[in-house]
């Protein structure tokens, strides 16, 4: 029994031993290269300085530290136990540089310092609040408020600090926070259409691009979640850059393993089905692990590294080259060896794969990385995996072995041979597609960087709407002064809010944000300790000040103790100010920190800006040398504009080339263009399905389309080749291209319901085209009464 | 329409008076019969009349104004004179408004650790809230629940204890009639008369 399944798996032998030093070779280089997962390969790079600062910090600011949480499905004041759970259970984990969901409040130690500092740090402190009427007012005032309900507090700071330059300092962190308070925590006001939802925004200590600590900060807001025993109902919602960068690519792999698996059975099914044969599968596996191999080694050479995106698309994107085995098997005559069918179909089929390659011009030729990856993969995949077909699958298959096809059913059959009896229809076709482009004025474009990012449409909606309901909207301008020391940049931002400063006031600014308000520069300390008086001259005043109120003589001694000392203190520095506590260094580390090329940069964030004009004119008259104003949204308009225009480009030589291989292969430009007719023609079919779908036209859709032309070139060529033989000539070659496109439809197609933007771009624009193409290469071949018998 | 709040409270009054002579008859404790009665009000309003005593003045400040209480953690302090100012309760939310200066502060109470003991000590009372009481303080009782009692309220954490040394309770029946609290060097007392 075993020596009769050795003898008869012994033919097979080559076949199944090639496919295993395929797969161990293929799984030795992926543990070789790094496999990267940063989701910012796939933006465009840098033109400007501005461009570079946005790109800096979409990829590493301070801003991709930042989760944002909901929590709904609950009533409110479960939802805010559930909200103080959390807080306290990040807090304690040490994971976080901040956790604010409304319970936070400075420490004991922070608020020590602070107040120890105060007549430095507040933006309060100027000559007139220590003359005596600017005392006498404040004593009145602080009498008033002693009889309200605050008074246990003024007790404690009142006669220390008479002149509230603490409070005023403490107002600035309480200031920017417009988050409704409930139950003592931040919750969505108006409440959602789902129900009550309480809010919680942490920043990580880990940086945004390390992608790993994004995912445990993610699995730990879960498990605190968990742990708190939310009740049946209850849901945590998280967004943000580090839940992005760990759910994205998450849900990139989840959408490409589910795709891969979904179409290799499909794929494997019907293959069975048409060629009724397990060795099918074999034969179409070996083209498709050697194209990997190549591809894969190709970009690991290049790039040092291969995108995890990349790598699980392009394996999706070599799926096409099945149609190089279905070829070789499906064009073989009745009696002919598999060697002769190779050699006689090798000058099509070379031509199919290096026209293929050729396409793929536009995506290698593309500034973004992880485009570029793709493109690369792909183009050295499709002729090593032609080159395979050609030279080693006729040796490796037993002699003799004949596979074969099951016909086309028979209307199928006919209809196909009709078709172009039909190419008036097609023609009217693609002219109604032509007309309905030009009269919606050209595809849909895309102009919204966002929409390049590989977040799923869903998760960038609930991003949105948390951000607004936490008043942490997308930052719209960016300012940014970079200078050699901390203080210089400082200073710098200074200037900066001191010049926006009357923008605020009269309304064309909601609010602006920089370092100086929790620590200003170490001039303006010492500014501030010049106009303190001595305190002989503030004890004088300050009995003037007191003259027929009732505070006892001795009641504001440690106010002029404070004061006294404040003259000496030296100024706080950066490192004095982040090291009193977690939240003072987490509230600066977002304004200010050092770059890693050196020198420092201070960030000045205004909000609600309504005036964008006024900005520009208040920063223009600033003479400030390390000063940047990013606009965020013409910027990234700008960036993917310019990528478009590169790829457009990269369209253009893709075409030539592409032209000039055919013209070269067919031995006539006339020929090239009717062979590149049905492919042209299947562009313009998927542009007008795309617009007619209401797809958006980005980057992603452009090169797809190259890439639909380079993989069914191999249709037209073929049925051009069968074009005046007998017909049963004409139906295999016509069998060959309907399985191909099946095959390359169960790929690409299954595409299309990904619902990572990218991924679906492409599988829908190659799905559309490719069957396009295929109907209009089986229609506009020329029709056999011309035909020489 | 009108009448029927009262109603509702002339219903709820003598049913907890009933309670608190059925419960003092079986042993209870008269502190838990007392906040038993409270516990049956929903609501009530009174006018105050404040004067606190600071180290730091050489006289007493007055002030005066309207409390209201709404179950289950509703409270609301209204200063009318000198200075106008509403400081309101609800949850875990602490709002205070001065109108006249345009001041609006919203604070969770965790963040004024300075007047969270006070709140807690009138609002758990009023709520008849026992085991919220036992939390926050060691209770001392003296009197007669359905008649004039004192009820000493001292602070179980040392941090709040530090900020206030004691809260004195005294009312008669289920109404708080007055409060004065130990603060450091200074002393607060509340003098409160129910609305009829």
């Amino acid at each position: 029994m075993r020596r009769l399944l050795a003898g008869r798996l012994r033919p097979f032998l080559p076949l199944l031993a090639a496919l295993a030093l395929l797969g161990a070779a293929n799984a030795a280089l992926l543990r070789g290269a790094g496999v990267t997962t940063d989701m910012t390969d796939f933006l465009p790079p840098p033109r400007s300085a501005a461009s570079a600062l946005l790109l800096r910090e979409l990829r590493a600011g301070a801003a991709t530290t930042l989760l944002l949480a909901g929590i709904e499905g609950a009533p409110a004041p479960e939802l805010a136990r559930l909200s103080r759970a959390l807080g306290e259970a990040l807090r304690a984990s040490g994971r976080f540089a901040f956790v604010g969901n409304g319970s936070e409040a400075l420490s004991e130690a922070e608020q020590e310092f602070l107040f120890r500092h105060r007549y430095l740090l507040s933006p309060a402190v100027t000559p007139a609040l220590f003359e005596t009427p600017g005392l006498r007012a404040r004593l009145a005032a602080l009498l008033a408020e002693l009889h309200g309900a605050a008074s246990p507090l003024l007790a404690r700071l009142g006669f220390a600090d008479p002149v509230g330059a603490f409070l005023d300092l403490l107002r600035a962190w309480t200031a920017g926070s417009a988050v409704a308070l409930r139950e003592g925590v931040w919750f969505a006001e108006p409440p959602p259409a789902t129900g009550e939802r309480a809010l919680l925004i942490a920043r990580t200590a880990a940086p945004g691009l390390d992608t790993a600590a994004q995912r445990e900060a993610v699995a730990l807001l879960r498990a605190a979640f968990a742990a708190a025993r939310p009740p049946p109902g209850a849901r945590l919602l998280v967004s943000g850059p580090g839940a992005f960068a760990a759910e994205a690519a998450a849900a990139i792999r989840a959408d490409l393993d589910r795709i891969a698996t979904l179409s290799s059975a499909l794929l494997a099914a019907f293959l069975l089905w048409r060629f009724r044969s397990l060795l099918m599968l074999l034969v179409v596996a070996v083209p498709l692990s050697a194209g990997v191999l190549a591809g894969a080694a190709a970009v690991a050479a290049t790039f040092g590294t291969i995108h995890g995106a990349a790598l699980g698309f392009g394996m999706t994107m070599l799926g096409v080259t099945d149609d190089y085995p279905i070829l070789l098997v499906t064009q073989r005559r009745p009696g002919e060896a598999l060697a002769a069918t190779a050699r006689r179909i090798w000058p099509t089929l070379r031509l199919a794969a290096l026209a293929a390659a050729a396409g793929l011009t536009a995506m290698i030729l593309s500034d973004v990385r992880g485009l570029a990856q793709l493109g690369l993969f792909a183009a050295v995949g499709l002729p090593a995996s032609a080159l395979v077909t050609r030279f080693a699958l006729p040796r490796l298959l037993p002699p003799g072995t004949a596979i074969a096809v099951r016909p086309l059913p028979a209307p199928l059959a006919r209809a196909l041979l009709a078709l172009p009896r039909r190419r008036g229809a097609a023609w009217a076709l693609l002219a109604a597609a032509a007309l309905y482009l030009l009269a919606i004025g050209g595809p849909l474009r895309e102009r919204d960087l966002a929409a390049l990012s590989p977040v799923p449409e869903a998760q960038r909606a609930l991003d949105a709407e948390l951000r607004r309901q936490l008043g942490a909207p997308e930052v719209g301008v960016l300012i940014a002064v970079t200078a050699p020391s901390a203080e210089a940049a400082l200073q710098g931002a200074e200037r900066v809010g001191a010049a926006l400063a009357p923008l605020v006031a009269r309304g064309a600014l909601g609010g602006l944000d920089f370092a100086g308000r929790y620590l200003p520069s170490a001039r303006t300390q010492r500014e501030r300790q010049a106009a303190l008086p001595d305190a002989a001259t503030l004890r004088a005043r300050l009995a003037e000040a007191a003259a027929g109120l009732p505070f006892r003589p001795a009641a504001f001694d440690r106010f002029l103790a404070d004061v006294a000392a404040s003259r000496t203190l030296a100024p706080v520095t950066p490192a004095d100010f982040a090291g009193a506590g977690p939240l003072l260094a987490a509230r600066l580390g977002a304004l200010l920190a050092p770059l890693p090329e050196g020198g420092w940069r201070a960030l000045v964030v205004p909000s609600d800006l309504r005036d964008a004009e006024a900005l520009r004119a208040a920063l223009a008259s600033l003479y400030e040398p390390g000063l940047l104003v990013v606009e965020v949204r013409p910027e990234t308009q700008a960036l993917v504009e310019a990528a478009t225009a590169r790829a457009l480009l990269g369209c253009g030589v893709g075409t030539a080339l592409v032209l000039g291989l055919l013209a070269f292969g067919l031995r006539g430009l006339g020929r090239a263009l009717l062979t590149a007719a049905p492919l042209a023609g299947g562009v313009l079919l998927a542009l007008a399905a795309l617009a007619l779908l209401g797809e958006r036209f980005s980057l992603f859709h452009l090169v797809s389309l190259l890439l639909l032309a380079g993989v069914g070139m191999d249709y037209p060529l073929f049925l051009a080749r069968s074009a005046g033989e007998p017909v049963e000539e004409r139906l295999r070659a016509l069998g060959s291209v309907v399985h191909c496109t099946l095959t390359t439809l169960l790929t690409f197609g299954l595409l299309a319901f990904c619902a990572t933007p990218v991924l679906r771009a492409i599988g829908l624009t190659v799905a559309i085209g490719i069957a396009g193409a295929a109907a209009l290469a089986a229609a506009l071949v020329p029709p056999p009464s011309r035909a020489p018998a | 329409m009108l009448r029927r709040p009262i109603l509702r409270r002339r219903a709820a009054l003598s049913l907890a008076a009933l309670a608190a002579a059925r419960l003092a008859r079986a042993g209870e404790e008269p502190v838990a019969a007392l906040l038993g009665a409270f516990a049956a009000i929903r609501e009530r309003r009174a006018a105050f009349a404040e004067e606190k005593e600071l180290p730091e003045l050489d006289r007493p400040l007055r002030s005066h104004g309207t409390l209201s209480w709404r179950a289950p953690d509703r409270l609301e302090k209204r200063t009318a004179a000198p200075i106008e100012e509403v400081l309101r309760i609800e949850g875990e939310t602490l709002t205070l408004e001065r109108p006249q200066q345009g001041v609006r502060q919203v604070l969770g109470l965790d963040q004024a650790p300075e007047l969270r003991p006070l709140v807690e000590a009138i609002r758990a009372t009023l709520a008849g809230d026992l085991p919220a009481l036992r939390r926050h303080f060691a209770l001392a009782f003296a009197g007669d629940p359905a008649e004039g009692w004192t009820l000493v309220l001292t602070p179980l954490s040392p941090r709040v204890l530090a900020a206030v040394q004691r809260v004195t309770l005294s009312g008669r029946g289920a109404a708080i009639l007055g409060v004065e609290s130990q603060q450091g060097g200074g002393f607060t007392r509340l003098r409160i008369e129910p609305a009829r």
